[in-house]
């Protein structure tokens, strides 16, 4: 066990978890924020991704160890912020989503590439977005949702 | 076309939708499955590791079931858990519950059990080759046109094609989560499916009169489904049922990654062989016989339905004025194969368009000459005798040319690959899909409808349909609230749930908006016509009393109708749709590697009720068929099979090509089926291109490096 300190969306955390246990379980099983989903449990997927420090990364590759005073975001947090209030109106515009399992984790790593730019270049999404599988839309209006997301962000701006 | 915003992307987004793995129930147990890790064999003696208490775990086996060990099936041959024998990797043994995850899971893996291994069969040719193999019965159509006449100078020409084994990979692994309530003697499940009502009856069938009451519900979200999860939650159900019975606790299986892919149903591995005689002036195919067999995998299940889909596409988009066509199954050591959307069209259709391309290349006749000299047009008639009602395949065919450019496109790359390394191809298939079920299939199933009007105006639309990611719950509604003339926001899809839902059939056949949708859309009608109002809203306001009000309808078959299961002849399909693609790629001959670069459809599914959900339908099909023609093979020759997205390699974002889809006749009075066809045609469309780009006729899936480079070996042997 260790006493874990982290951000979690903007709220100090503090838990006592086994120094093994995994991001996704931390999120999934102690804390009960399901929004972040396993679709795989070996880093192929993408389902599982979250901000760690303003990158995409793999919760289920992630041990709480390396969790420690992290700052980490889910799909959660989109209650309050903008970016990401912003990808998911443009998903829901698009009709990028069909089964839902991808959207959250894609949504993230979409975050994580508008951190980035808010031009980013139809290759720089596609680069951006290559970790998430998804095996229902075709990836087609995944991309279009993230382009009028930067390009919404980018007029306001 | 409307584009409604779908109504589940809301939860969606938010990653507030519940799917299986986030439910919990209090004292629940997670449950798992011990199954066999050899391919065929019997089972010698099972030992328990010494370091675990017994006691703590609940365990089931074939002794524990009240019922039958039998999975309802339209074959049921396949039992919920194995006891002597095994006949494939992945069957289940043995379910197993426990408070505690881990230990479950480590307690599972350090379970040994002794085998004596006998031979087995994976590979599709050892299944496939010998039809001395063949199982359960099989299938046949014969078909001759008098009025045609029999001319000279044929060319005679035989194809034999493969395709292989296709992972469904819904992102969203399989679960169950089964609640048993001894008081009112109910077994409730909750779960990944397509099909509440089939999963019912599993459940009754293993827990026999041990509970009388089964109620089977989806759980909110389904991550994906294919077809998937039509027939293994049917065993996984009554398996984590009985789980629950024995322990008398909640359990909840939700299945690995890794064992999801290694146990779960998948697309039927094929071989079709093609035997043509050809008209050389005009490139007609005069006389065909085509030989269809399935790899169904362990056991039979519902193999003889994807047969029956198979041999009834099989002659493709084409009319043929003599054609015999024979279905057979064969077994093999692999877990048996399933529903995969397109459900024995893809490999039927991959087989009669490369077939024609290739017949095109020997007798000098361009892929599109060969298309117009065969199309099935308005009068014409198909195998089953069916004949046809409209001419939107020939329509779709030249809209496709039309916007793809393709003569000149095909000239151009014909020029380019003389002067440049990389070759461009561009290649050309057809395809049409039957709705709903075959034959007599929606006759037999009486498909039944619920809506409800609720004093607050809203209402609400029951049926045993599920959302899956389709969009059928958004579209569903639109169909009700279009005819009923309220707003979308009052209308409501419920969750499928047996014991308030009525049977309006499973979630197949792209009959979910054809069938279901149109005996809604029916339904609404009909109501409107009733009650006879100017604003619902207002008329359920003045006659509060008269509310909640349910209304229902059944499906009502077209009375001209009529199909000889016997000799596959008649009306095999009242509606299909139609498609016509163009698609160009790269070949890159120092890596042996297809890039698809741009791809052309045009369709006709009817009237568009949802364009945004239907494009996302077309996507997201042609997409799943790019990976069975370009990279997914589970058994590649020479690796260990597939447990991952490492070595199972899915399409991301990077093999995305650039598509353009139009429909057509998107203002017809009904919405056909759109799920399946997608999936029909981009493989034997890359396949063709990948003809003209190099010349190679390659007739087995998928086109891989590896296969490619075999076969530009052999070919300059
Ligand atoms: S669950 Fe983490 S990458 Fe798949
Ligand atoms: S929407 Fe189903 S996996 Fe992406």
């Amino acid at each position: 066990m260790i006493e874990l300190k982290f951000t979690l969306n903007n709220q100090p955390q503090t838990l006592q978890v086994p120094a093994n246990m995994r991001l996704l379980e931390i999120l999934r099983d102690q804390l009960h924020l399901t929004g972040t989903k396993e679709g795989c449990s070996v880093g192929e997927c993408g389902a599982c991704t979250v901000l760690m420090n303003k990158k995409a990364v793999c919760s289920c590759l992630m041990l709480a160890c390396q969790v420690q005073n992290a700052e980490i975001e889910t799909i959660e947090y989109a209650a309050e912020d903008e970016m990401l209030k912003t990808l998911q109106d443009s998903f829901l515009k698009t009709g990028a989503v069909q089964c839902g399992f991808c959207t959250p984790g894609m949504i993230m790593s979409a975050k994580a590439l508008l951190l980035q730019t808010l031009q980013p270049s139809n290759d720089q999404i596609k680069k951006a977005l290559e970790g998430n599988l998804c095996r229902c839309t075709g990836y087609v209006q995944i991309i279009e949702a993230v382009q009028l997301a930067a390009k919404t962000l980018a007029e306001r701006a | 076309m409307k584009s409604e915003p779908r109504k589940d992307a809301l939860a969606k987004i938010t990653g507030k939708c519940r799917f299986l793995d986030d439910y919990s129930c209090e004292n629940m147990l997670h449950g798992y499955l011990l199954y066999a890790t050899i391919d065929c064999g019997k089972i010698v003696n099972i030992s328990f590791p010494n370091d675990y208490d017994l006691a703590e775990f609940t365990i089931v086996q074939t002794a524990d079931i009240p019922g039958e060990n039998i999975v309802p099936e339209p074959v049921s041959d396949q039992p919920f858990l194995a006891d002597k024998a095994v006949c494939h990797y992945g069957q289940v043994i043995m379910g197993i519950a426990h408070a505690d995850l881990q230990t479950l899971k480590k307690f599972i893996s350090a379970i040994e059990v002794e085998y004596e291994e006998e031979e087995a069969i994976i590979d599709v040719h050892s299944c496939l080759d010998d039809k001395a193999n063949q199982s359960g019965e099989c299938m046949h159509i014969s078909h001759t046109d008098r009025n045609k006449e029999k001319t000279d100078n044929l060319k005679h020409i035989e194809d034999v094609f493969y395709t292989q084994h296709q992972e469904q990979a819904y992102l969203e692994p399989q679960g169950m989560l089964a609640e048993y309530l001894p008081q009112s003697s109910t077994m409730k499940i909750t779960g990944t499916m397509q099909c509440p009502f089939f999963v019912k009856s599993a459940v009754q069938m293993i827990m026999g009169k041990a509970v009388k009451n089964v109620i089977v519900e989806t759980s909110e979200g389904i991550g994906g489904a294919f077809g998937g999860k039509e027939d293994f939650p049917n065993l996984l159900a009554g398996i984590t049922a009985l789980l629950a019975y024995k322990s008398q606790q909640p359990v909840k299986i939700v299945l690995e990654r890794s064992d999801d892919i290694l146990i779960t149903t998948k697309r039927h591995p094929s071989r079709v062989a093609i035997v043509s005689y050809t008209n050389m002036l005009t490139g007609k195919l005069q006389a065909v016989n085509i030989d269809y067999r399935l790899d169904a995998g362990a056991y039979l299940t519902l193999s003889p339905v994807v047969l029956a889909r198979g041999i009834l596409h099989a002659g493709g988009g084409y009319c043929l004025p003599r054609c015999e066509i024979s279905g057979y199954m064969h077994k093999s050591n692999t877990p048996p194969n399933g529903a995969f959307r397109g459900f024995g069209a893809p490999q039927a259709l991959f087989a009669i368009e490369a077939h024609l391309d290739n017949i095109g290349k020997i007798i000098g006749k361009s892929p599109l000459e060969m298309r117009l000299a065969n199309i099935l047009r308005l009068h014409d008639t198909m195998p089953s005798s069916q004949s046809m009602k409209e001419d939107h395949l020939y329509e779709c065919l030249q809209k496709v040319i039309e916007i793809s450019d393709y003569k000149n496109k095909r000239l151009e790359f014909e020029q380019y690959n003389q002067n440049n390394e990389i070759k461009k191809g561009i290649g050309l298939a057809l395809a049409l899909h039957g709705g709903g079920y075959t034959g007599n299939g929606e006759k037999v199933l009486q498909s039944k409808v619920k809506l409800r009007l609720e004093k607050n105006g809203e209402v609400q639309i029951f049926v045993a349909n599920v959302e899956m990611g389709q969009g059928a719950h958004t579209t569903l509604a639109q169909m009700v609230n279009e005819e009923l003339d309220i707003p979308l926001e009052k209308v409501n899809v419920q969750i499928p749930n047996t014991s308030l839902t009525p049977n309006s059939g499973p979630t197949v056949a792209s009959r979910t908006i054809y069938i279901v949708g149109t005996l809604l859309q029916k339904l609404a009608a009909q109501i409107k016509k009733e009650i006879n109002y100017e604003s619902l809203e207002e008329y359920i306001r003045q006659h509060q009393q008269l509310f909640p009000q349910e209304f229902e309808r059944s499906f009502i078959p077209d009375p001209e109708d009529s199909f000889d299961e016997k000799t596959n002849e008649g009306t095999a399909y009242h509606d299909f749709s139609w498609a016509a693609c163009v698609l160009e790629i790269e070949y890159d001959p120092l890596q042996y590697k297809i890039k698809v670069k741009k791809c052309w459809n045009v369709l006709d599914i009817g009237r568009v009720i949802n364009y945004n959900i239907a494009l996302g339908q077309v996507y997201g099909g042609i997409t799943q068929a790019l990976g069975w023609a370009l990279t997914e093979d589970i058994y590649k020759k020479g690796y260990p099979r597939s447990k991952g997205f490492t070595d199972y390699t899915l399409p991301t974002t990077e093999d995305m090509p650039e598509f353009q889809v139009e429909f057509i006749h998107t203002d017809s009075a009904i919405a056909k089926g759109l799920g399946e066809i997608p999936m029909d045609y981009p493989a034997p469309a890359v396949r063709n291109a990948f003809l003209q780009a190099t010349g190679i006729m390659i007739n087995d899936l998928p086109l891989s490096p590896e296969r490619i480079m075999k076969a530009i070996n052999r070919s300059t042997l």
